[in-house]
């Protein structure tokens, strides 16, 4: 047996055996110590050479540089001459020295005050580099915490362990050398998801205990199916999981091989499968995993990894990329999706006693107006270099819906003044994510062009249960009777209406899911590109008929173990040899 | 020239009147210059802004200063390359 079992969750699917080796720990977790006198010196020789190390990383990263990347090459100039400042590590080598303290409270000391005299400065612009000090002075912390050689011994692949991991680690990243990684934070890490797909290696995010229980250098099986991380595993557990990880590999390639042809259920049905992405950067592969679209672009990851608010043409260069790139295929893009577990670094969303509940989502932008116009404008000029969409996340009733929609007239108006091509027929949906929109399906199917159910949210927000707290994980139940029925609910409605409805949650390429919602029957499915050969290879041996039958026989049940009970047997009996091979959120598969 | 200069050579020490020409004032871009170049000289270079005083070779120092736009600062170099370092930074000043 493995000493220790910790689970997380998947955002990158795959199996992965290797050393792990740390990248960052948790920097709030400084320790205060007093330095006995006989080692001041070499406590202060450790933070000298802190500074100089990450001073030298600064230096080198900004001589590796490209040409062209000459603002880039001021920001690393800047980053060094505050590594070396004396203000920073030279008061903090003075605390070492005169009070004593440890090299970590010494740095942490110089900052509050270096921040103290910032806060106190009444210019924006300057007041603002607060945020270089800190980063700078969060590198010097993984330096002295010993964490910064991100270096897998041997010429092996190692797993890559972190508190969280944000753009800039990811940037310097030792790619190559990567099996897979395993983060510690749960929100806010989606680049962890999109990293690891696109290098196609395992990741999960959130996992509980990975900083107590695991140590640089020990062997881990990363189980990126169940969500599972094993450390030190016994003989039997790496026979079984190598023989896995050869499975799977097999499986992907042999699924993989049809991708690109269309789903069609075994009666003749057939179901539009659309990737969900987050740059377009991606395009390509939506392609290649026989991606019909994309039915959710997640626009929020071109404002996160940058460190200033993006302008109209940086947004719309991105968006007419993406949808040119997959032109006649449909690109749906969703406004700007922030607040809640969504870091955003300039924007900053207020402190919220209780963010899922605050404001987030469309509620943000029409707070913000002045950033929504900017991705309203960038998202219609966009329309007129393909087949673009777009939609408003956690509408929750039709004024909000109305609000949102005037100012993308307003939008539309000033390009048309102004002479921009633009899409001014661009189809417009809204999300499904609150109860709410399900007890209004009705009225808002009849001032939209589609419907998409994110599914996460809705589950959250009608459970009450946030999947990543441990403590009520367990009630978050992607079949409650609840949301089978809600999700019935708006399909009919929008049926109804003449709308299509699209599901882009992970009960989108949950096996479990896809028999209950081909008996919806929704139109389209939207999951990330990985996903996509699996599950159109499902789709083509599932029976619509069938499904509609075991999706009233849910209809009818009344607790998530009823319907899951009847889901896993019709699943087992259906694909006994592919079930092991996804990831399911219901736990059906434990 | 539209901008002033007064200089006192003391034996080693040289200072200089210089002004801010940067539309933001005296930002990361020109703080970092400035304390880029005054760490090549072995001198000690300190900036006087109004009743503060900036060590020049560092750049939060010289970010404290908050000098706007056509603040006037005192140059003080004192060392054995102060004559070049004054001069080398004064220039920086009147660069675009």
């Amino acid at each position: 047996m493995a000493r220790a079992v910790l689970h997380g969750i998947v955002v990158s699917t795959g199996i992965a055996i290797g050393k792990g080796f740390f990248v960052n720990k948790n920097p709030e977790s400084a320790r205060h110590e007093l330095v006995p006198l006989d080692r001041i010196e070499s406590e202060a020789a450790r933070l000298q050479d802190a500074v100089d190390t990450v001073a030298a990383e600064f230096a080198e990263a900004r001589a590796r540089l490209p040409g062209d990347l000459r603002r880039h090459a001021d920001v690393l100039t800047s980053h060094l001459l505050i590594c070396t400042d004396p203000r920073l590590g030279g008061e903090a080598l003075r605390r070492v020295r005169e009070q004593r303290m440890n090299a970590e409270w010494a740095l942490e000391e110089s900052v509050a005050r270096i921040a103290d005299i910032f806060n106190a400065l009444s210019s924006p612009y300057i007041r603002d580099r607060i945020e270089d000090v800190r980063l700078v002075t969060d590198r010097l912390f993984q330096r002295l915490s010993g964490a910064c050689a991100p270096h897998p011994t041997g010429g092996e692949r190692g797993i890559l362990l972190a508190h969280d991991l944000t753009p800039t680690d990811v940037v310097d990243l030792p790619i190559e050398r990567i099996a897979a990684f395993a983060v510690a934070q749960g929100g806010g890490t989606s680049h962890t998801g999109l990293l690891a797909r696109s290098l196609h290696i395992p990741a999960v995010i959130g996992v509980f205990g990975l900083r107590k229980e695991i140590f640089d250098g020990d062997l881990l099986i990363v189980d990126g199916l169940k969500g599972k991380l094993l450390v030190d595993p016994s003989e039997a557990e790496l026979a079984a999981y190598s023989d896995l990880r050869e499975q799977y590999a097999i499986y992907r390639k042999r699924v993989a091989a049809y991708a690109v042809h269309p789903a069609e259920t075994e009666d003749g049905v057939q179901v539009s499968v659309l990737a969900n992405v987050e740059s377009a950067a991606e395009a390509e592969g939506v392609l290649s995993a026989g991606g019909e679209g994309v039915g959710l672009v997640r626009t929020e990851f071109g404002y996160i990894t940058r460190s200033s608010l993006p302008g109209e043409e940086d947004l719309y260069e991105e968006y007419a990329g993406l949808a040119a790139a997959l032109a006649p295929r449909k690109v749906t893009f969703r406004t700007l999706d922030v607040g809640g577990d969504k870091v955003f670094s300039r924007g900053k969303v207020s402190e919220e006693a209780n963010p899922a509940l605050g404001l987030r989502g469309i509620r943000y932008c029409v707070r913000h107006q002045d950033i929504f116009r900017t991705q309203l404008r960038a998202i219609l000029r966009a329309g007129a270099h393909g087949n673009v969409s777009m939609m408003f996340p956690l509408i929750s009733g039709l004024s909000e819906l109305r609000l949102a929609k005037s100012i993308l007239n307003e939008a539309k108006q000033e390009l048309d003044d102004a002479d921009v091509p633009f899409d001014p027929h661009i189809p417009v949906g809204i999300m499904i994510e609150l109860p709410s929109a399900v007890f209004m399906a009705d009225a808002l199917a009849r001032e939209v062009d589609f419907f998409s159910i994110g599914t996460n949210d809705l589950i959250q927000y009608t459970l009450g249960a946030d999947r990543g707290n441990r403590h009520v994980a367990h009630l978050y139940q992607p079949l409650h009777p609840s949301i089978v029925r809600a999700i019935k609910q708006v399909v009919d409605m929008a049926h109804k209406t003449g709308i299509s409805v699209c599901v882009c949650g992970e009960m989108a390429s949950d096996p479990y899911c896809l028999p209950i919602l081909l008996g919806m029957p929704v139109d389209e499915l939207s999951l990330a590109p990985q996903s996509i050969p699996a599950i159109k290879h499902l789709i083509r041996r599932s029976h619509a008929r069938q499904s509609r039958k075991l999706l009233d026989q849910a209809l009818f049940a009344s607790t998530a173990n009823a319907i899951n009970n009847m889901v896993r047997q019709a699943v087992h009996s259906a694909f006994p040899e592919d079930v092991g091979f996804f990831v399911s959120q219901l736990g059906v598969n434990r | 020239m539209e901008y002033g200069v007064s200089r006192a050579e003391e034996g080693q020490e040289v200072s200089v009147t210089v002004f801010v020409r940067d539309e933001l004032g005296m930002h990361a871009r020109p703080a970092a210059r400035l304390a880029q170049a005054a760490r090549r000289y072995r001198s000690r270079i300190i900036l006087e802004y109004e009743d503060m005083t900036a060590d020049a070779k560092s750049v939060l120092d010289i970010l404290f200063l908050a000098a706007g736009r056509g603040a006037p600062l005192t140059l003080r170099c004192a060392g054995e390359d102060a004559r070049e370092a004054a001069e080398v930074l004064e220039a920086l000043f009147n660069e675009e």
